[in-house]
């Protein structure tokens, strides 16, 4: 963890409260009402506000919103070659592409560098890229080449890697892995983590392996209980684990002290699926259950999920209330 | 004038020769407004609606006419004159024609008798209905006792679709597959929530459960004994009755006084926990507003409750009222029951006269881009530019407000797995509005409205689902279509 972050540093999954005008106008995109160069405009403009909202929440890792990103799997899947892509598929830009991949994936730029240049040019705090993760990919590009999905995971986390290494280069601390469909097919884990390893092999950053339990339109996609990732997911080579906590609940932190988890826990204390603001003294409380399981110097704090579904003031009160919340508690520390 | 058919004739009665019907009406209004005296830019614009009101009993008159306002209710340079086909054999029709081209210049009715108006113009989802509504589920039992038959007894077919055995076995085998799937992934939670909302008698929660039990028994899954299931009404004695109703099962059951269009106000501690929630026959009684487009321009439909001159003499003479106290009567009605207005059938008399009689007259008001105050509330403006993206720009549709909330409020309580099950008289294309007029009608002491399927699909669409229809096929003749949802990827 670099060296300027205080003791609890809090940070964001990725995604920021989406407003509706941007929306409107991605959809616009898709049926031509508008151009790609006036949508670019309002990417930039939504991006530095958001960048803005969580520096003035006090946020310490902060990301660029992702408000050009449509959904964590077409933003990928329109970069990764070879990657074919049926652009009349979708009239509302959150859903997905049809997509297939018929042939080996090339490697080639996925033209992330700019997220990098982007949050470090309007802004000088720490920052984190996050990248969706080979089996979330798997599971949403329909295979019609390799032979299995632990082949095609394989594959796409080899093109991926070289994109990460370059972003680490370009100046990137933070990297995030998001992966929310291990909850839902637990039997996937062996090559899910593999594909992982291969994702970050020789990246020189601070990874974090983020597992959720799905936030398509502010829903979960499964429910069940963190019991179903380990041991496996103790051979994942990241230094952070991002688990969501706030909505759940916190029994699962009793699975870091059984199965004595070395990784940093990233910890949701902050639900997304709900416009409640939680009051920053609640968010405390989940801080100090968490310090009873795990020491502050592996603990970081975020929402559980992106904020992408959260109207804007909600989104940054509730920011402002996590920042607020590990203040307390690292008053505690002192 | 600009003649707009609003049905499609296939629709009709066999027999119906509607263009001769159709002729009969044209040719004398013509006349009448070409003798008026109209302004011509008026004569010009008049839009003239050809309907065919399939309801016994409605809020209009054989001929009604329509002004648009703006948003300040200053006039604007639009009037509609609406006629019901189905009631112009009625023997004072060409009285209705004559009066309705004369008060287009502002002219009083010809007997020199104006309607008594019993309210100001206000939006269908603050009429007069609702407090007439509301007054008949409170006291559904006192209406059925006056008019000698059961509420059922009252819907075109002479009963309810949501009792039908072969559906609710369709439904249960369909439940417990899903619950089978989770319970073989692992998945399947310790508790399974299932809801009936709007449960009413409790028929049909008593044989689902019965159902499911002899289906899980059956099938040796084990299934029924975690069962919570929840049985929603707005009423509680409704609930007393469901909840005796579903006997046996009873401690399998929680009664919930619930409120259709928010479900999740009093079960949020269930949010993403339950796997199934049925309604049936709710939506068409929920509030809604009516849009119309006219010349790319959205007016909302304001509506102004009256008794015709001629009604409130003979009620007034009927029930010993001046003309002065009718107005108190009727609001005293609404707020305390029949009992407030005399003895208690002379209460019901005048309830169930009152409520015959009643009448809406109805205006356009035109809509502010920036007012976004007729959207339901939780549902942003996007699905209904969704919906007026694909419809003709002459149109006057349902906003189904109250249908909208509750759909929105009951997904927020599934499971990520769970689904919604609607049954109801659906418009499934925005486009069936120009082919038919979709109510409301009057239904008993209550009313009966078609709900937008059409912009469900487009609130459903932004809120994660996918919402689908297919017609209710276990009577036949059946006009009732079901609402499925499945989550969106």
């Amino acid at each position: 963890m670099a060296s300027q972050l205080p003791p609890l540093p809090t940070t964001v999954i990725g995604s920021y409260s989406m407003p509706a005008w941007l929306e409107r106008a991605k959809n616009d995109f898709l049926q031509r009402k508008v151009s790609r160069h006036d949508l670019d405009e309002m990417y930039d403009a939504g991006r530095k506000a958001a960048i803005k909202d969580q520096e003035t929440a006090g946020i310490d890792i902060i990301s660029d919103g992702e408000l050009h990103r449509d959904n964590m799997i077409d933003y990928f899947a329109e970069r990764i070659p070879g990657v074919l892509i049926d652009h009349g598929s979708k009239r509302l830009y959150y859903d997905f592409y049809d997509s297939v991949v018929r042939s080996k994936l090339a490697t080639g730029s996925l033209g992330l560098l700019e997220e990098v240049r982007f949050l470090k040019k309007f802004s000088q705090r720490p920052s984190k890229i996050s990248v969706s993760g080979p089996h979330a990919l798997v599971k949403r590009i329909r295979n019609a080449f390799y032979p299995s999905e632990e082949a095609f995971a394989l594959d796409l986390a080899r093109v991926m890697n070289f994109e990460v290494r370059e972003l680490v280069r370009e100046g990137a601390t933070h990297i995030q892995i998001d992966e929310p469909y291990y909850s839902g097919f637990p039997e996937d884990l062996p090559w899910a983590i593999k594909a992982v390893n291969a994702l970050v092999d020789g990246v020189s950053a601070h990874v974090t392996l983020h597992i959720c339990y799905g936030n398509r339109y502010g829903k979960p996609s499964f429910e069940g209980t963190y019991r179903y990732l380990f041991p496996q997911v103790l051979e994942a080579n990241v230094q952070a684990l991002s688990l969501e906590f706030a909505r759940r609940g916190e029994d699962d932190l009793q699975l870091f002290k059984e199965f004595k988890v070395p990784f940093t826990l990233a910890m949701g204390v902050v639900d997304v699926k709900t416009n409640d603001v939680e009051p920053a003294g609640l968010i405390a409380d989940r801080i100090r259950r968490a310090l009873g399981v795990i020491p502050a110097e592996r603990l970081m704090i975020n929402p559980d999920c992106g904020l992408v579904h959260l109207p804007r003031d909600i989104a940054f009160n509730k920011l402002s209330a996590m920042a607020e919340g590990a203040r307390m508690v690292r008053e505690g520390l002192k | 004038m600009i003649i707009q058919r609003n049905y499609s004739p296939s629709a009709l009665p066999k027999g119906t020769d509607v263009a001769e019907l159709t002729s009969r009406i044209i040719g004398p209004l013509t006349l009448l407004i070409e003798r008026s005296g109209i302004d011509q830019d008026n004569a010009l614009g008049l839009r003239v609606h050809l309907d065919w009101i399939q309801y016994k009993t409605c809020f209009r008159d054989p001929v009604v006419v329509r002004r648009a306002v703006d948003q300040q209710e200053q006039p604007l340079p639009l009037s509609e004159i609406a006629i019901d086909l189905r009631q112009a054999a009625t023997p004072k029709f060409e009285e209705y024609l004559t009066a309705a081209v004369e008060s287009l210049k502002g002219i009083p009715a010809s007997n020199g008798q104006d309607p008594f108006v019993l309210d100001t113009f206000k939006p269908w989802r603050e009429s007069i209905i609702w407090p007439f509504n509301r007054l008949f589920w409170q006291q559904l039992g006192d209406w059925e006792a006056y008019a000698k038959r059961g509420f059922e007894a009252a819907l075109p077919s002479g009963g309810s679709d949501a009792n039908h055995p072969d559906a609710v076995k369709e439904g249960v085998v369909e439940f417990w597959e899903l619950l089978h799937d989770l319970d073989k992934r692992g998945q399947l939670p310790h508790d399974i929530y299932a809801m009936e909302i709007g449960v009413g008698s409790g028929a049909r929660a008593r044989l689902w459960l019965d159902q499911f039990q002899t289906f899980d028994t059956e099938k040796g899954t084990g299934y029924y004994p975690r069962l919570k299931f929840l049985l929603g009404d707005y009423s509680p004695s409704t609930l007393d009755t469901a909840l005796a109703a579903v006997g046996p099962h009873a401690p399998l059951c929680s009664v919930i006084p619930i409120d259709a269009t928010n479900p999740f106000k009093v079960l949020s501690f269930l949010r993403f926990k339950i796997l199934f929630v049925h309604l049936t026959n709710v939506y068409d009684n929920l509030t809604f507003d009516e849009i119309a487009r006219r010349d790319n321009q959205l007016y909302i439909v304001e509506v102004r409750p009256y008794v015709s001159a001629a009604n409130a003499e003979k009620i007034q003479a009927e029930f010993g009222f001046d003309r002065a106290q009718l107005p108190g009567a009727i609001k005293r009605l609404l707020a305390y029951g029949p009992e407030s207005v005399g003895e208690h059938e002379k209460g019901m008399a005048f309830w169930t006269r009152i409520w015959d009689v009643l009448r809406l007259e109805e205006r356009l008001r035109a809509i502010d881009e920036g007012d976004d105050s007729h959207l339901p509330k939780g549902v942003s403006r996007s699905p209904l530019d969704d919906v007026l993206s694909e419809v003709p720009h002459d149109i006057r549709f349902h906003l189904s407000r109250g249908a909208a909330e509750s759909f929105v409020n009951t997904a927020a309580l599934l499971h990520p797995r769970g689904y919604l099950q609607v049954q109801d008289i659906f418009v499934t294309s925005i486009k069936d509005y120009v082919h038919g007029f979709r109510g409301p009608g009057k239904l008993d002491g209550s009313f009966v409205t078609w709900v937008n399927g059409a912009f469900l699909h487009a609130v459903g669409a932004r809120a994660g689902y996918h919402v689908n229809f297919a017609p209710f096929t276990h009577r036949k003749g059946s006009k009732t279509q079901v609402l499925y949802t499945k989550r969106r990827d």
